[in-house]
């Protein structure tokens, strides 16, 4: 399995790295012959199906085998919905509907949503990448019943809301939209818990890319006759960065070396919490080292700081995930803390 | 990249076992009021007594080797051992020193005879140890140590000063930092070696000083031409620094530097429960987070010293984050006395927050500054 998994890596990283630079996250549309030609070779290899079961013509992997090369993917900075497609196809697959091929997308925010025979109506909030799709599987609860339906958006009423972020988000008003599929949720499966664990993975690969964007750029700059890195200021925030990354880092290694982490409700919360929280301290040092220059749209820093502010909003913020976790300890348990902890 | 990695190690059913054990010797000795929980036990709190008893259930010197009286453990089940006993406050500053660097700096560097005369004693909680770094005029800038030793026959002459020697003034012995010979003048750190004193030599004062909270653990320690025999040299003559360098990761890496104010955040919330289920769960629940995450790299470290590697630079991550920790934790506690007062908390809670919110500023200056992890860790970026 590792060695499986090495191999992937190494040619993800091939393909990632011939086709993703600056110019391309500058247009992700689906007219971009580049964009369609790098997921084309990333559908080859198989990767979007990477956890999908064998009998949908899945890998077969589980997902948290899957995080390392969402990591890359997003360490690379490449501008496609990788993630969004492997947890989407990932969400039908358990759940016993065969995942379509191509990319696909999800939305768990709705409004007013309605089921009329094999019709639904209402309106999808915030779903990523819809520029570049029409398949989306909605998560939602119907008549107390946690459902995943999967619908082929006839895509007349979409608005773009790209805000502060680097991908694109669409909120989407359906009208007797055709329903393809519709199952039950696979009751094993928090969607809520995936997602998060799935954006601190992205966080921490955009963290190090960043990182390594600050020493890059503080060692080539020169101010008042010397490098930036060599003054005292500079390497103690950077520093301080570093530490944010590695906390983050062993947030996230204690949840992929956990045999159960579907259950592991308590250390899913302290990854986004360490993440989030990590995230919001990269984006403002590395901005402040940067100066006007990571600034701009033509430098690549904020791409990969955008993204961050979007992420650690995504799937509940620190603070959503810390109230969570101090109630899980201060109400459902007659342990003190130390016994909590340990 | 690989320094910054701490991958994750599980606590295996035998180490929670462990655990239960000195869990179960920690609530009897607190039912025999044999100490009482404090704030920043290991370096304030010092019982020879317990040490000695921690020494007879072969809970110190857990990993030295048996040849010299240890219990070859490993450094997981001394991780284990070492956070129970910080969690409950108890006094453990005798012997901390010794348990955490000195002995293992003495097991790698030391001659046969040192090994033989003091790993047994330290084992058994019967022989304390205190640090001989810094100088009144050397502090972060380490290698600019002015106490020297100079070769005569038969042995060595000792002379100098060494400054916040903590525990010195119960201290049996102190591995001291000194220069052996001049530093070369492009290698500051050439020349330096460590020697193994008896602080109960001739010429050796110790004197106290008193900290900002009145009570006594530091000391200033002065060797006046002190004669050391041949064999008080610790490793290699002229290597200290390398040697030292060794035993900072030791000094930084551990629980406590982030569980030393534990047992006021345990007493708080068992105290104030039920005001935090209504108002307080997302502070308690950072401050989760922060410390478990915190528990996971130190665990992570001490696996790292299992397999011998030296893990100076996630060492200084896991103290600066801890640091941070500390104060954020003592500084949340005194915001939520804007909804209790603090003249309404019971007395021995006070207490505890009053000593944390004094003692708290020296955690980022003990074993190395804020300053110091910084710039290891810029080192290792490639800044410097």
């Amino acid at each position: 399995m590792n060695e499986e998994l090495g191999i992937i890596l190494e040619t993800t990283s091939k393909i990632l790295n011939k086709h993703v630079d600056h110019k391309l996250r500058q247009n992700i549309d689906n007219d971009n012959s580049d964009l369609i030609n790098l997921w084309d070779e990333i559908e080859q290899l198989g990767l979007p199906k990477i956890a999908v079961k064998d009998k949908f013509n899945g890998s077969g992997l589980t997902l948290l085998t899957t995080l390392p090369i969402i990591k890359l993917s997003n360490n690379i900075g490449a501008p496609i919905p990788l993630s969004e497609t492997i947890l989407s196809n990932y969400i039908l697959s358990e759940s016993d509907i065969n995942p379509p091929s191509g990319i696909i997308t999800y939305a768990i925010d709705v409004k007013n949503l309605k089921i009329i025979g094999n019709e639904i109506s209402g309106e999808l909030i915030s779903v990523p990448y819809l520029n570049l799709t029409d398949k989306v599987v909605v998560i939602t609860e119907i008549k107390k019943t946690k459902k995943v339906i999967l619908i082929k958006n006839s895509g007349k009423e979409k608005e773009l809301k790209k805000n502060f972020l680097s991908e694109p988000r669409y909120n989407l008003k359906l009208n007797k939209c055709k329903i393809l599929d519709m199952k039950p949720i696979n009751l094993r499966i928090n969607f809520k818990h995936l997602g998060a664990i799935v954006r601190s993975a992205q966080m921490i690969g955009s963290m190090e890319k960043i990182l390594d964007l600050c020493i890059d750029y503080c060692s080539q700059r020169k101010q008042f006759g010397r490098a930036l890195s060599k003054f005292q200021a500079i390497q103690h925030q950077i520093s301080e960065m570093a530490v944010e990354l590695s906390a983050s880092s062993a947030a996230l290694s204690t949840i992929t070396n956990s045999d159960d982490f579907y259950k592991n409700k308590k250390d899913i919360a302290i990854l986004k919490i360490r993440a989030g929280a990590a995230a919001g301290k990269v984006i403002a040092i590395s901005h402040q080292v940067h100066g006007a220059i990571g600034f701009t749209q033509e430098y690549e820093l904020a791409y990969f700081t955008r993204n961050l502010n979007s992420w650690r909003n995504d799937f509940g913020n620190e603070s959503y995930w810390e109230d969570l976790l101090g109630k899980d300890f201060l109400e459902n348990n007659n342990q003190n803390l130390w016994e909590y902890l340990t | 990249m690989s320094k910054f990695n701490f991958p994750s190690i599980k606590e295996t059913n035998d180490l929670s076992n462990l655990r239960k054990e000195v869990r179960n010797f920690i609530t009897k000795s607190l039912n025999h009021k044999e100490f009482e929980p404090s704030a920043d036990a290991w370096v304030f709190s010092a019982s020879p007594e317990f040490s000695k008893k921690l020494g007879s259930m072969g809970w110190l010197g857990m990993s030295f080797p048996k040849k010299y009286g240890g219990n070859e453990r490993t450094a997981l089940e001394r991780y284990v051992v070492t956070e129970e006993l910080l969690a409950s406050g108890a006094p453990v500053a005798a012997h901390w020193i010794a348990d955490r660097q000195s002995g293992s700096q003495i097991l790698r560097y030391g001659n046969e005879e040192q090994k033989k005369s003091i790993i047994p004693k330290i084992t058994a909680g019967e022989c304390f140890f205190a640090i001989g770094m810094s100088e009144p005029d050397s502090g972060s800038d380490l290698a600019s140590v002015k106490t020297k030793a100079t070769k005569i026959e038969n042995g060595w002459k000792l002379e100098g000063r060494k400054i916040w020697s903590t525990g010195a003034h119960i201290a049996n012995y102190m591995i001291v930092l000194v220069r052996t010979s001049p530093a070369s003048e492009n290698n500051r750190h050439e020349g330096l070696s460590q020697f193994l004193v008896d602080l109960s030599l001739p010429n050796v004062n110790v004197k106290g000083i008193p900290d900002m909270t009145g009570q006594r653990h530091f000391n200033e320690t002065l060797f006046d031409n002190v004669i050391l025999s041949e064999d008080a040299l610790l490793g290699v003559e002229g290597k200290g620094w390398s040697q030292v360098v060794g035993e900072l990761a030791l000094e930084r890496s551990g629980p406590e530097r982030f569980l030393s104010h534990f047992t006021l955040l345990e007493s708080f919330i068992n105290e104030f429960k039920n005001i935090l289920i209504k108002s307080g769960s997302k502070l308690i629940g950072k401050l989760i987070a922060e410390l478990q995450t915190l528990r996971r790299m130190s665990f992570s470290i001490a696996s790292m010293l299992q397999n011998g590697e030296s893990p100076e630079t996630q060492a200084a991550f896991v103290k600066e984050l801890g640091n941070k920790f500390e104060k954020t934790m003592v500084e949340t506690l005194r915001e939520f006395s804007s909804i209790i007062p603090l003249y309404e908390w019971p007395s021995k809670l006070q207490n505890l927050f009053e000593d944390a919110t004094l003692r708290i500023p020296s955690n980022s200056l003990r074993g190395g500054t804020t300053e110091i992890m910084k710039g290891i860790i810029a080192r290792q970026l490639g800044l410097r």
